[in-house]
Formats: C-alpha cells, structure tokens, sequence
C-alpha cells in the first residue's frame, strides 16, 4: 500500500559482493531498468508517436502490431505506456524526493533538538500521517488545479510524514551510537558531527525505504488520475490510462487490464529491489 | 395577436404515444413480450433506475435537479412530440392580442400532496418565488427581461403579464425548472425539508432520501394532475421508484445487465449496440444549445475572425465525435442551436467542413506562419490556444476523447492546443470565468426554446453583464435580431430571425459546433410505457408498468 | 491538534481560487460562470459571507465548542447530520476491512513462514503481490468479474451486507499483503529466537510454538500500523465508495469539495481526527494486551 516504515537499524557500508543476487532480484532489476530506460529514451523502445490517432483502427485488440491494442482513438496503446513512464516515473521520483527534504528537515530538527520542538513535530507528523493522504491530495488539487506539478506535490506531502517518522527515529537511533559519541567526545564541531556521520548513517537504511517508495508514489499518483484529478490529457501517464480504460472494461479489456499489469510489475519490482536492499543493509548491519 | 382559446384535451394512448415511436428502435412488442414472458400489465412494482449525478437539493436550476423534480412537481403546461404546448396543470389559456398577458385557467380540485390546493394564487407565488426571491436561477433567466407579474384572477384563473410580446414564454414554462410548489409547504418548513421533501401535485413524493445513495419515491395515490402527454389517467401504476445514483458508467449499465436497475440512464456509448439489442433503447437529444467552443472574442489568438474560422476548418469535428462517442451521439455544425431546436437553421451547421488547406490559407492570411514543429508564430508569438473545459461534469470521459483527437488534428495547420481540465470545484468557483483565463472552453445550455439565444448573446453592457456570454461577443446586430425574433408574434417571421441570429454566431465564428447533449437510456422490456418529457428529456414513470 | 485540524482545513478552503457564494449560485444552476454583485448579496447575507473573516472563524470555533458543525452550504441541513448519515457505512467498511486484513495475514504468514522453500515463497509471493495492488484497479476486477461477468454479487448493493463484501475484499487485499510483509519478517526472526527453540524442545507442537508464542510477538510491529492503515482505508474508502455507487463519508467529501462546501469539508477532517485518536488509543491497548513484556509489567 504504501512505503513500510519499518524501524532499521543503522548500518555499515554495503560492499557488492555481499549482494548475492537472486533470480527474482534480478528480474526486478531488468524490469526497473527498463523502466529507466523508457522514461529517459522512450523513443528507443516504440518508432511510434503516442498521440498518433488513427480514427481507422480504433479499439484493436492486441495483436502482433499493436502488442497492448489500440484506444479509443486508435493510438497505440504500448507507445502510450512507454511514453507514460516518464510522467508517471518523474511523478514518483519527484514526490519521493520532495517526501524526503521534508522528511529530512522535520525529522533531524525533532530529532537533534528534542524536548518541546520535538514533541511539536513528533504530534504533527502522527496526525499526517493517519490524515488520509488522499484527502490531503483532494485538498491540494482543489487549491492548485489539476496538472503533474500539482499532483507531485499532492503524492509528495502525502508521503513525507511517514518518512519523516522514520529519520527521526533513524536519527535517534545513530546518536546514541558509540562512534557518534566518541566523535563529539573527541571534540568535533557539532555540524562536523551531523554531516560526517550522523547523517549519512540515518539516511542509509533510508535508501532501501526510498526505493520501496517510489513503486508506491507510483501507485498514488495513479490514483489521483484515476480520480479524474491527475495530468491533463493527452498525458499518458498510467493512471489517467486506467482512468480512460475503466469504461471500456466489458467491452475492449485490455485498456484497463494490460496498463493495470504494468503499475503492478513495476510496484512490484520497486518492492522486491527495495526489499532486497532493506535485508542486506540490516544483514550487514548485524 | 388572435385570441388562441385552446381548450383540455386528453388524449388516452392517443398520439401522445407517437413521442416513443420516433425514439425507441428495435422495441416492436412482439420480441420484448416473448423474452420477458408476457405482456399482461401488472400493477404495482417498484422501478428502479439508475442516474448520474445526485444534486445537493431535489430542486433547483440545474438540470440535474430538474429530472428529478419533475417526477414530484407538476408545470402548468407541457409540450407534446411536435413541439405544441398542451395542458398540464392549466387546462387552458388565453393570450391577449398585444401579446402582453397570458391568461391560464386552472384544472379544478387539484391538491398538493399537503392537502393544499394548486390554486391560482399557488401559481402566483410560484412565479413570484422563481424571479423575485432567488427560488430557480435558471427559471428566471429563461423568462427575464420579459417577465413583470403574475396575479390571482380568481382561484382558478391566474395572469401572467410581460413587459414585452414573448411567444416563447410557453414553450420555456415547459421545462421543469418550473415545477409548482406549495406555498404552504414552502413557507411553513425548513429549508432543509424543502430542500429534502419538496411538496408539489405530482404523481410521486420523497419518502427518502438515503444520501449517497438513492431517493425513494413513492405514489402519490390522489394523483389527478396528469399531462394531456400522459400515456393514462390515474395515480402512477407502479408504487415506488427507487431512483439511484451511480456515478460509474460501468456500475451503472452493469446494473441493467444484472437485473438489479430496470431503467439506466447515459449508458457508456461502447455499450449502446448491446443496449438496443437487449432492451429498449431511447435516445433523447436535448435541445438548447450543443456542446461547442465558445471561442474568447476579447482577448488572445481569438481576438481575429480568421484565425476563429481557421480553428473551425482545422479539424475533422464529425469524424471526433463519431471516434468519442462510437458513433451514437451526432455531429452537430450549428454552434447557436442544435437540431433538437425549433427554427433551427440546418444551412448554418453546413459551415466549416473539415478542410485543413483552406485552415492553412486563412492563417497564413492572418499573419501566422509555420515555426518550429510545426507550431505556426506571429511576431514571435506561438498560437497557442488553452481550450479549458470542465472535466468529467461539462465533458464526459467520451468527449474527453473527442478533444483529444481535436488537438491532434489541429496541430497539423500549426494550432498549439493545450488541453486544462477545470475541476467542478474549480468551475464552480468561477476561475475559468474572465477573459484572461482561456481562448476556448466548450459549454452548452439545455432549453427548450430558440429564446436561448438571448441567455448566451445578450451583449455586455455595464449596467447589466452577460456572464453566459462566454466568447464575450457584442454584436449590435446580433442582439437586435435574437430580440426581434423573441417578441416577434408571428410564427414565421420568429423563426426566419432565429435562424438569421444562428447563421450571425456562425459566419463569425464566435463558437464552434460540436455535439449536442444527448440522453441516453435503456429501459428493461418487461417496464413499458416510461416516456420522456419533451423539453429537457427527464424520464417519467407514472405511466410505466411491468408485464409478466 | 482537533481544532488545530478544522481550522486548517478552514483556511484551505478559503484559499481556493474565487468566493464562495459564487460557487454556491454555480452548483445551485450548474453553471461555472461570474455573477453580479446583486445575484450574490442575498447569498452573502444568507450564510455571512459579508461578515469579516475573523468573525466568521470566530464563530465556526464557537460552534464547534457546542457540537455544532455549522449547516452543510450546499444541503441545507446540519453537518452533524450530513456527516451521521453516512458515517456507519463507511466505519463498517473501513473496520471490516482492518480485521478482514489482519485474518488472511495472520492466517497466510502462519501457514507459510518457514515451512518448505516452494510454500514460503508462494506466501512471499502473495503478499508482495497483493501489496502493490492499486485499490481502484482491484475494485474494477472485482466488480467487473464477481458482479457483472458472474452475478454473484450485487453492482448496486448500497450498504447492505451483500453489497459489502465486494468493496470490503477491494480494501483488505492489499492491505492484508503489506500487513503480511510486516508480519511475515518479524516472525521469521522470532522463530529463530532461543525462546522458540525452548519452547520446541519442552514437546509443544509447530503450531503451538507459532500461535502462543511467536505470533505474540510478530505480530507488534504491524499493530502499530493499524492506526496508519486506518488512515490509508479511508483514503481507499474514497476510491471504493466511487466505484461500487456505496454511500460513505467518501462520496460526501468528493462531492463537498467539489462544490466548495466548507462546513462539511472542516466537519469531516474533525471526524477523521478524532476517529484518528481514537484509532491510536486501541492500538495501544491491542499492544498492552499483545505484548508479553507490557503484560507482564501491568
């Protein structure tokens, strides 16, 4: 559902030959990659344009020429998917990083601070993060309108609490561990301190979360179009694909069925890569 | 004006039933009947139909309220399929000579379901409510300027005075936003129960609202207030109708399917050749003034006639809207009205045929030449057009497509068109509403007279704006025409103006034809006999029945 | 934090673009245009728009202070009532959906976790595809296959049990799957605790050592996330209420922010905080109770 904000311990740097990659790992890592590489050179992938309507040959079934069919407008279907990982991949790397400065910010101020600041943020951060984000994006959508940015910051300040969560609790974690004390023992400026060695030991676990929630930011994003309230067609972004698929169901399937498989994939790659990353840095932890 | 006394006929599945033969195909009884096992009528039941939106009051000025007050509220008169007004609630009328003043003689011992009478005095206030005291925004427009007053004869004779002759009066008080309420009930209840329960005479009443989810309707069993249109006399035959909400299209034609809805309302175009295969199908189009493109007149790209005329031959319109709307809802070429319309003008929807060479000419013309990309410029100006248009509730999923395919087609004579859903909370709040906010936005307005021309081009002037004028044309000649036409008494003089007004918006290109607002329903063959009113198309059910 | 949530979500709405009585005209005649300062100021007056700002907070606070909401813009009916119709529908959901989540999780991490490679990962498997399911794409499978393509289920079922059973499937699948993940790492640590192994070797079955003592204590990490999964089903609920036509506090807050309807926007978000705390409350008595350590201190 979305990013498991699971309590990890600190961790040492990961060397990659520990990485014993498994057949699974390895099929996500094709799968991110080629998501990549859609989003980066789509035209690498599909010689055809994803706005070209064919009002001759609408609504085809998937075939050898159009592997995914082709809509309502007779545009095809795979090009619309592939250049729709840009938008739908920008929107999770965005609102995944735009979560992370806030949480970052809000997390290492409680976090180092402590006493009243602390427990100001740590009360704001549990009521947004129960707050249903979807109403949160409701709300930011009907303040902005409805385009990309919009919904990056929606997806973004709806995921951010929960991170903000966990780089406080990493935050806390680290400081009390002995290389961060005897680094302020040894007399270390205190900036010195945050930036050599308490920050980087927060974030690493960190990394592992971030990749789990880019699959997620994914799956929002695509809900709010899904609502009618994400990017402005002729977009294809994949929820505003399922969004125009869902009325075709009973009738041409594949519209809403084949863009669902690919957000499920691609989730779940995310998923699997970052939950392989989350063991290994907690293996190598122990 | 001659003295037109026109006196109550009733008509007992007369020719009333001529309405549903020019409107359901494919429903000849035999078939339906043999499917359904029987034809004999049964008496009570209960109807459940499956809608769209669910307005926030049962009645109001949106039309969305106006399909469901109409099976509560009684009108004073109603129109028939070819457009002749016939009694309802006024068992006649009279016009003075000058065209001034209307006369309605009232059916006698009709009763509110609050035991109160619908007597003249009742009508009185009701037209009062609707231009003086906020009561219906959209009954006003219809009638203002023309309107002065309305007075009490006698209890069963009630005048209506205007300021001005309006033969269209008639045809306008058709429409449900003029559904008649009880004084008594109005004035003596909260807002909310008003809002909740209307009381009126008609041939149903709210026993609930189960927000969210449906009204519950039920009979009103001393129904006596039947239309001359009405397919039988009496209280409604069936005792409930369970009028649902189902925003999905899916959900909703699947209810039909699955047995659990006996009538659904816009059934997704993809699925309207299974529809007329396997019920009754009726396709209603609305008539007032299509979905088209208003085009901003005052500010940007739009400001130049060619460019306006260019954008109309840019793309293929009809080949669109039959890709969006799988070839069930029709092209419409007339901007000002659509072919549901009395005295609409066919010629005029000629204009503009698909014809990207002559596109290409005008521009160049006009100064724009082909840049980058094929986005033509203007001393170093893109022409980009921000078409704003109101997702999912002005604009269906459909005609989503339908812009789509626009867009592309139009880039290829070097349009930029940038597509910006508004959402209902942003249209609502009016953002989209001054010049400065778009070049186009697609709008239309259901009514059931030419008068209509008069609500979206009445000119601005600074005593008085005109914010459903959307292209924020003024066009002198324009307004003296649609004004002419609208107190004009004779018949065909009216109509010869309301087609020159129509073929003034098109040679200007102030908006652009695309397709008129259609209804589409599919009724269970075991139900017989829903019909729609004329004016606005809402579905009616007093009449209706299930065979076994 | 209660009051601090209404008036922020006070203060959202009024930064949305235009003034309110002319989205009250709009959604009253469905229309998205201006209008004349004379067509407004009845309206103004009506709801005391024309009042200053401060006064108009002021007041809203006020009512609040005495359990009232305000009166719904749009309805005309109190928002306590607006909101009380439709709130059991969507607590049955929401809840059922939470205990729904929580039985096939339990059930599968117990039956899967450390037992043979093949049965493991058909477990992992599971979770982890369930849990990147999108709710709205698993509402519209399900409708389309269990409603429409073989009737078993009612399109239109309102909130009636029968028609519950769809939507309630659509929340806790994936729910269920992240809770699953959650549960399914902390008791493949606990099973390899000296603890278990004790408890083993004393004779006590597989099943036992899994249920009395491991469960206990995989299962915490994901109860502390029940109070968040809250939060997320009713943003879920939002979607599910749209696609099964099921009346809830979902449709009512599409539809209220839609048409720019203040008191009942506010009068939810307070529902939802205090359904929040609430929420957190049980969580922390359901760890008292489950955890073995804040048990036996009590």
């Amino acid at each position: 559902m979305t990013v498991s904000p699971l309590p990890t311990a600190g961790a040492r740097l990961v060397r990659l030959d520990r990485l014993r990659i498994r057949p699974s790992t390895a099929v996500s890592l094709i799968v991110v990659l080629w998501v990549l590489l859609a989003t980066i050179a789509p035209d690498l992938l599909t010689n055809r344009s994803p706005t070209a309507i064919d009002l001759g040959g609408t609504m085809q079934a998937p075939s050898w020429n159009h592997p995914f069919g082709t809509d309502q407008a007779g545009r095809d279907l795979f090009t619309r998917v592939i250049y729709g990982a840009r938008q739908s991949m920008g929107i999770g790397l965005g609102a995944t990083a735009l979560a992370m400065v806030i949480a970052v910010l809000l997390g290492f101020t409680a976090g180092l601070a402590g006493g009243f600041l602390d427990a100001v943020i740590t009360r704001v951060v549990e009521v947004t993060f129960a707050f249903p984000a979807l109403l949160l994006a409701l709300l930011v959508i009907s303040v902005r309108g409805p385009s990309q940015a919009t919904e990056l910051i929606a997806v973004g300040i709806g995921s951010a609490p929960g991170y903000a969560r966990m780089v406080r609790g990493q935050v806390l974690n680290v400081r009390q561990a002995a290389y961060i004390e005897a680094a302020a023992a040894l007399g270390h400026n205190r900036w010195t301190v945050i930036r050599q060695h308490l920050f980087p030991n927060a974030m690493r676990p960190l990394v592992a979360v971030m990749t789990l929630g880019i699959g997620q930011s994914v799956v929002w994003a695509s809900s709010l179009s899904f609502l009618g309230l994400g990017v402005p067609p002729p977009s294809s972004e994949w929820g505003a694909l399922l969004d125009a698929g869902r009325e075709y169901i009973t009738t041409s399937w594949w519209l809403e069925i084949l863009p669902g498989l690919v957000i499920i994939v691609v989730a779940l790659a995310a998923t699997s890569l970052g939950r392989t990353l989350q063991h290994k840095l907690e293996g190598a932890a122990s | 004006m001659t003295r037109r006394p026109l006196r109550p006929r009733f008509v007992a599945f007369g020719s009333s039933t001529l309405l549903l033969s020019g409107l359901i195909s494919g429903c000849s009884s035999s078939s339906g009947a043999a499917e359904s096992g029987g034809s004999t009528p049964v008496q009570g039941g209960t109807i459940t139909y499956a809608h769209v939106q669910e307005p926030s009051c049962i009645f109001g000025g949106w039309i969305q309220q106006a399909y469901i007050s109409r099976q509560i509220l009684d009108g004073l008169v109603t129109e028939d399929d070819n457009g002749a007004i016939k009694p309802w609630l006024a068992t006649a009328w009279t016009v003075s000579p000058d065209g001034l003043s209307y006369t309605f003689t009232l059916k006698s011992g009709v009763k509110f379901t609050d035991g109160t009478p619908v007597d003249a005095a009742a009508i009185a206030w009701n037209f009062d409510l609707w231009e003086n005291h906020s009561g219906n925004a959209s009954a006003k427009v219809s009638m203002d300027p023309y309107y002065k007053s309305a007075k009490a004869l006698d209890p069963t004779h009630v005048k209506i005075t205007l300021n001005k002759p309006f033969p269209q009066f008639l045809r306008l008080i058709t429409q449900g936003y003029y559904g008649i309420q009880s004084p008594t009930a109005f004035k003596s209840r909260t807002r909310q129960e008003n809002c909740e329960k209307p009381i009126g005479s008609g041939a149903f009443k709210v026993k609930q609202w189960k927000r969210g989810e449906e009204v519950v309707l039920v009979k009103n069993p001393n129904y006596t207030s039947w239309p001359a249109t009405a397919k039988h006399h009496g209280p409604a035959i069936v005792n409930e109708v369970d009028w649902k909400f189902v925003a999905d299209g899916v959900s909703r034609y699947a209810s039909l399917t699955t047995g659990q809805a006996n009538v659904v309302y816009q059934v997704p175009t993809s699925n309207w050749t299974d529809a007329q295969q396997k019920y009754q199908p009726i396709r209603f189009i609305t008539p007032g003034k299509p979905v088209s493109f208003n085009l901003n007149t005052k500010q940007g790209v739009f400001t130049d006639k060619l460019v306006r005329q260019a954008f109309a031959y840019g793309a293929d319109r009809k080949a669109a809207v039959k890709a969006g709307f799988h070839g069930v809802i029709p092209y419409e070429g007339n901007p000002a009205l659509d072919q549901a319309t009395p005295d609409y003008n066919a010629q005029a929807a000629q204009a503009y045929p698909f014809d990207q060479a002559k596109a290409n000419a005008l521009l160049d013309r006009a100064g724009w030449r082909k840049g980058a990309a094929g986005i033509r410029t203007k001393n170093g100006k893109r022409l980009t057009v921000r078409l704003v248009y109101g997702s999912g509730y002005v604009l269906t999923k459909e005609g989503e497509t339908v812009l789509q395919i626009l867009q592309e087609q139009w880039k290829q004579t070097g349009f930029e068109v940038k597509l910006i859903p508004a959402t209902q909370a942003e249209g609502f709040s009016g953002k989209y509403s001054s010049p400065s906010t778009y070049d186009a936005t697609p709008e239309y307005w259901c009514n059931s007279s030419p008068a209509v021309l008069w609500i979206v081009w009445r000119p601005t002037t600074k005593a008085a704006p005109n914010y459903n004028n959307e292209s924020f044309y003024n066009n002198d000649q324009l307004a003296k025409t649609i004004q002419q036409a609208n107190t004009e008494q004779d018949t065909a003089k009216a109509g010869q103006l309301y087609q020159k007004a129509q073929q003034v918006v098109q040679d200007n290109a102030v908006s652009i034809g695309l397709y008129p607002q259609t209804s589409l329903y599919a009724v269970a063959k075991n139900l017989k006999n829903v019909w729609l009113e004329k004016s606005q198309g809402e579905p009616v059910f007093s009449d209706a029945y299930f065979t076994k | 934090m209660v009051i601090a949530a209404a008036s922020l979500t006070f203060l959202a709405q009024l930064l949305m673009p235009g003034d309110r009585a002319t989205a009250l005209m709009n959604v009253q005649t469905g229309q998205q245009k201006r209008w004349t300062a004379a067509e407004l100021a009845p309206v103004n007056k009506e709801f005391g728009f024309d009042r200053p700002l401060p006064v108009q907070y002021l007041h809203y606070l006020g009512g609040l202070f005495r359990g009232d909401l305000g009166t719904s813009y749009t309805q005309h009916r109190p928002v306590t009532q607006v909101i009380g119709g439709q709130l059991a529908p969507t607590l049955i959901l929401t809840l059922g959906a939470l205990v729904t989540a929580w039985v096939l999780a339990v059930a599968i991490t117990v039956l899967t976790v450390k037992r043979t490679r093949a049965v493991s990962a058909l477990g992992s498997t599971w979770e982890a595809l369930t849990a990147s399911l999108p709710n709205y794409w698993v509402g519209v499978v399900l409708l389309v296959v269990f409603a429409v393509k073989l009737p078993l289920f009612p399109v239109i079922g309102g909130s009636n049990a029968w028609g519950t059973v769809l939507p309630l499937a659509t929340l806790a699948i994936p729910l269920a799957g992240f809770l699953g993940q959650v549960t399914r790492d902390e008791l493949e640590k606990v099973l390899d605790q000296p603890f278990v192994t004790t408890a083993r070797t004393r004779g006590m079955s597989d099943t036992a050592v899994r249920l009395r003592h491991a469960l206990r204590h995989a299962v915490l990490p994901a109860i502390t996330l029940s109070g968040w999964a809250l939060g997320a089903l009713v943003s879920g609920a939002i979607i599910t209420e749209n696609i099964f036509a099921r009346p809830g506090i979902g449709q009512v807050l599409v539809t209220a922010v839609n048409t720019r309807d203040v008191p009942t926007v506010s009068g939810i978000v307070l529902v939802v905080a205090v359904a929040y705390v609430v929420a957190n409350l049980l969580v922390d008595v359901a760890y008292a109770l489950v955890d073995p350590r804040l048990r036996g201190r009590s």
